[in-house]
């Protein structure tokens, strides 16, 4: 019997791994935390990925192949992304969309530009990503130093605060946007009166917030993600802390609501521009709609925006050989639902916009500002 | 009163709160030390269980409609505590009662794989996503003039506090006072001694698993409670800090675990405050380094004889 028991997980591996090696299909890994703290974000990339598979499949596929999305879990961790980059290299995938942090994103592309392989992230915005000089790696969304000044630009502007405080995760993503941002309100003359890192996973942020409540401090943006800006929330309010907070699009998310509550009104975040309102992504969008999925997750369009510039450029170039594949896309420019991209030599978009919205806690957002 | 010294108050009702979570556990990896040498590893993810049962329970309660604060408080206290003591009962049973009388390794591998099988198995049953749950007791009580800075002890502060302090005592009364307590006291004295004199030497070492488990999953609770936000992985960070706290305090000494919880709760808060944030960890551990210097035992523990 126990024999019997082995023999069926085995047989049931082969035939698994028989599906995955399937040579009449272009395979795709979309790579990116599936599970953990982050996921939600994972899931927005893997919904807008696996639209435009489905789309371009039922177009014909890419010359006269089927896309086969290999979905690759990283769970936001830089060790994993390595064992995930190891993996698409030995199942020979010459496609990435991914990954999704930028503290996974950086260590995985190394592989990837050194295999030859190319990849498009939908979400990391990290500028480090994209200042090593690499041909195999693109973005479809903008960069932590797009993103920060437009943060800056809002606090100086319309928020005008008297007593600043910047937090971060410590982490590639949170530290980079946190720094930007510091760096653009002290160009324009305005003091950080306190600059600081907590630790992912941290779950008790009161010295924190009685140290900042101390120091009468009035604004608070948040390098990060959502859980701990959420526990950050939930706690200032509890002190009676009553800063205006702002964070980038990582907190972006429902389940900052879930977890801070009526401590996330108001809120505010940057987001990219979104795409679910433009005109002409209408019918996509209606698309997503009759599958019961929520198209208006930050980078669900990028993502489907990837999957479709690798699409295009191999149907463009009647080639998988990447290298031809990477030359072709830095040169082009392709129509997508976020719009007409086109590269810079370092696989950066030539232009990506965020936009400043007031988070309300229902989950749902305004637009404050272009 | 000035301004730094109700600072200074406030920091020190923050680390309370923190040390108290802390102390909980730390005395479930005293206790267990104490008793079979062993650092039972999978302690954290044994809180982590708690703190999850806590969220199951009480949204239950609210789907069968009960929602009368103290009887939901009661209720879930009580499942949480049965449920999350069975599966500390269960993990000895399976991972280290086979392993008795092996080199002291072999138990903390397996205390190891315990952990790691308990995080991977909550994830698969409850899902990888962080689960939030809304504040059930909110508001609190604040001191000082309303202009400036005003010390804020929230009611949940004080639950922690005093439900922690409670337990404390709980604890300390059943080991000086009760049968079992005594029995237990003589196993950690030493175990082949007490087994002749009739002690069911694998019955204490189950029912210290099972107190073990109780309180942290009282600390899962609280927490559950305090944060309301539970994920697979809470556990490690939290039983690594208890640890700690547990070797500051004199590991095997239940009064030490629970002042070296109180501690470290203290100096995370302060060294946040007056340092940095980025810092709390290295000067958490830099106490311990250096207590250790001077006291090898922790603040209260036993000089060990090697026994011959």
């Amino acid at each position: 019997m126990k024999k019997f028991k082995v023999n069926s997980i085995f047989a049931a591996v082969i035939a698994f791994t028989a599906v995955n090696t399937n040579a009449d299909t272009l395979k795709i890994a979309i790579a990116g935390p599936v599970t953990g703290p982050v996921a939600q974000y994972g899931e927005m990339q893997v919904i807008g990925a696996k639209m435009a598979i489905e789309q371009i499949n039922a177009a014909g596929g890419v010359n006269g192949k089927k896309i086969e999305a290999v979905l690759l879990d990283d769970v936001c961790e830089p060790k994993q992304a390595v064992a995930v980059a190891n993996r698409v290299v030995n199942e020979n995938i010459r496609y990435v969309v991914g990954h999704l942090c930028s503290g996974s994103t950086q260590p995985a592309s190394d592989i990837y530009e050194d295999e030859q392989i190319i990849m498009i992230t939908p979400a990391s915005t990290s500028p480090g990503i994209t200042e090593r000089g690499f041909k195999m790696v693109f973005r479809t969304i903008g960069l932590d130093s797009q993103q920060g000044p437009v943060a800056g630009k809002y606090i100086v502007e319309k928020v005008k605060p008297t007593k600043l405080a910047i937090i971060h995760d410590k982490q590639q993503y949170g530290q980079g946007i946190a720094t930007e941002v510091k760096n653009y309100v002290e160009g324009a003359g305005f003091e950080v009166v306190l600059f600081e890192g907590v630790n992912k996973d941290q779950k008790n942020f009161s010295a924190l917030i009685t140290k900042m409540k101390s120091k009468g401090v009035d604004f608070v943006y948040y390098g990060g993600y959502h859980p701990e800006l959420g526990l950050i929330l939930r706690q200032s309010r509890e002190q009676g802390f009553n800063a205006k907070y702002m964070g980038p699009e990582g907190v972006g998310n429902k389940d900052i609501s879930t977890i801070a509550g009526e401590a996330s009104e108001g809120l505010l975040v940057t987001l990219p521009a979104d795409f679910t309102k433009l005109a002409e992504n209408s019918e996509l969008v209606n698309l997503f709609k009759s599958k019961n999925e929520d198209a208006s997750g930050p980078f669900v369009m990028p993502a489907y925006a990837a999957v479709q510039i690798i699409a295009d450029t191999i149907t463009a170039t009647k080639t998988e050989d990447t290298v031809i594949n990477a030359e072709y896309i830095h040169k082009s420019s392709f129509k997508t639902p976020i719009g007409e991209v086109s590269y810079k030599e370092n696989g950066d978009l030539n232009s990506f916009k965020f936009v400043v919205y007031s988070w309300h806690a229902d989950a749902s957002k305004t637009a404050l500002a272009d | 009163m000035s301004q730094f010294i109700l600072e200074f108050i406030q920091q020190i009702i923050n680390g309370l709160t923190l040390g108290s979570i802390y102390a909980l556990i730390a005395i479930g990896y005293t206790m267990v030390y104490g008793i079979i040498g062993m650092i039972n590893f999978a302690h954290g993810e044994i809180y982590m269980i708690g703190a999850y049962i806590s969220i199951v329970v009480i949204a239950a309660l609210a789907m069968i409609g009960i929602t009368a604060l103290p009887v939901v408080l009661l209720l879930t206290l009580l499942m949480t505590i049965i449920i999350t003591s069975l599966y500390g009962w269960s993990v000895e049973r399976i991972a280290y009662r086979p392993l008795r009388g092996r080199h002291r390794l072999v138990p903390l591998i397996s205390a190891i794989g315990m952990s790691i099988f308990l995080q991977n198995y909550v994830q698969i049953a409850q899902g990888a996503r962080d689960i939030a749950m809304q504040p059930l007791i909110s508001g609190g009580w604040r001191f000082g003039d309303a202009g400036g800075f005003q010390i804020y002890v929230s009611y949940m502060q004080v639950i922690i506090a005093l439900v922690t302090l409670a337990f404390m005592i709980l604890l300390s009364l059943f080991i000086l006072k009760s049968r079992v307590g005594k029995a237990s006291r003589a196993v950690a004295q030493d175990r082949e001694m007490a087994n002749l004199l009739g002690i069911d030497t694998d019955q204490i070492i189950s029912i210290t698993f099972v107190i073990g488990a109780a309180l942290a999953a009282v600390a899962g609770l609280l927490v559950g409670l305090y944060y309301g936000i539970v994920n697979a992985y809470i556990g490690f960070i939290v039983g690594l800090k208890a640890f700690t706290a547990a070797v500051l305090g004199g590991i095997g000494s239940i009064p030490g675990a629970m002042l070296g919880g109180v501690l470290l709760g203290l100096v995370e808060s302060f060294s946040s405050a007056y340092l940095s944030t980025e810092y709390k960890d290295v000067v958490a551990f830099s106490v311990l380094i250096l207590v250790l210097l001077f006291r090898p035992t922790g603040l209260m523990g036993k000089p060990e004889v090697e026994k011959v």
